[in-house]
Parts: structure tokens; sequence; C-alpha cells
């Protein structure tokens, strides 16, 4: 089964890669976004997530038939964070189960690169003196 | 004249003012049209316009360009993404 969720609340790593899983499967691997305490010499206090909703939903959903398309796994499951997040806090899990190791790996590296320059979901670093809405690195569109 | 939605989010919403807007547009705009009037309603916009920092979205699909726009419309308006 496949999955692209976005939510308000923590989000679970290990089941993230549990619901997953298929029979012919013999590897999972998952990536654990979280927030950076440090960014360029700067201390962040928390972070700010806003998206586009189902836009975001839409977008994450092709990224997901692309990435079957494109690599030899099985399945795949991501959730994104949104709202406030602490130091530490995960943002996003990507998981990618896989009959062999490397196709997973190649997924999971490819899906979150698409994911930070085309789903429209931004994050706002808030430091102790000031704000600022990061601004991604300007996409390509498909 | 035809009405369509405008939503804003992060920084655009930050420099528009608002998160979502309604909007009168002459009907047969094409979305190059119809972003252009946007953007010049709201001034805060027109400098990340200018350095190409934008990215628009029309009924939540990025714009490639020449879309014709219909009533009910909903456009988007923002900047290069940055989640993960």
């Amino acid at each position: 089964m496949d999955f692209y969720e976005l939510t308000t609340e923590p989000i679970d790593v290990g089941e993230n890669a549990r619901r997953i899983v298929p029979q012919e499967c013999g590897a999972t691997v998952t990536l654990d976004g979280y927030v950076r305490r440090f960014t360029n010499g700067r201390e962040t206090e928390y972070l700010l997530y806003d998206a586009y909703e189902p836009m975001a939903v839409k977008e994450m959903e092709k990224l997901v038939a692309k990435a079957k398309d494109k690599f030899e796994i099985s399945n795949i499951g991501i959730v994104h964070r949104l709202g406030r997040l602490e130091i530490g806090e995960t943002s996003v899990v990507i998981s990618v189960a896989a009959p062999h190791r490397r196709a997973a790996f190649e997924a999971c590296e490819w899906l979150i690169k698409e994911l930070k320059s085309k789903v429209p979901i931004w994050k706002k670093e808030v430091y102790s003196d000031g704000e600022v809405w990061v601004e991604g690195s300007k996409q390509e569109k498909d | 004249m035809m009405k369509v939605t405008v939503l804003f989010f992060g920084a655009t919403a930050d420099e528009a003012g608002t998160v979502n807007t309604e909007f009168d547009l002459p009907a047969d705009s094409s979305s190059e049209e119809a972003f252009d009037t946007i953007i010049s309603t709201f001034p805060g916009l027109t400098a990340n316009r200018d350095r190409g920092d934008l990215l628009y979205a029309l009924n939540r699909e990025y714009v490639s360009g020449g879309e014709e726009i219909k009533e009910g419309d909903e456009l988007a308006v923002f900047t290069a993404v940055s989640g993960g």
C-alpha cells in the first residue's frame, strides 16, 4: 500500500516504515527528516510549515507514481508534518520498500529531492531575533 | 467579467496581506494576463515577480503558460517551495 499524507500530529517513523511492507520485499529505506537547530550558523528556535494542502497531496501522489515507474520498488509511504515543529521533531518521513535495497536507497533520495523542489510546502525559520520564510531553489517543472 | 479565487502562501501571503481573495478578471483571460493583473494589484509582490521568484498554479497544477482561465478557477501565487 502506498500513501502520501499531511498531518499536524507528531510522526511515528517506525510505523511509517511498517505500513508499506509487502511480502516480496527484503528492504525498506526510511528517511527521517527533522528540524535542525543550526542553519548556516544561525540558531533556530522552531519552524512553522505552511502548505497548499490539496495541491501538495496531488504533487506527492504524482511523485509516488513516477518513482514506482522509475525504480524497482514495491511501495512508498510519505508523511509531511505541518504547523509548528520544535528542534529535533520529524518534519518528513519517506519510506520505500523494495525487493533489494539499492533501488530503495535510490528511490528515497530521488523522492526527497523532488519533494523539496515540487511539493507546495514552505517552512518559516523562527529565530530569537527574527523570522524568515525559506525560499527553496527554483524548480524544474516535470 | 468572471470571478476567480486567488490564494497566497508563506512569503506571498505576507507580501499580499491575505491568504485568500476573490478577483474579477476579464472573460477569456490567459493565465499570463490573469497573473499579471493579480500581481499588479499587490505592489508587495512585484519585486518578487521581477526577480523571477514567483511560481503560479491553476486549479492545483503548476501553470505551463497559455492556459485559459475560467469562471470559478482557483489560482495560486507562491515562492519556490521549501518543504522537507
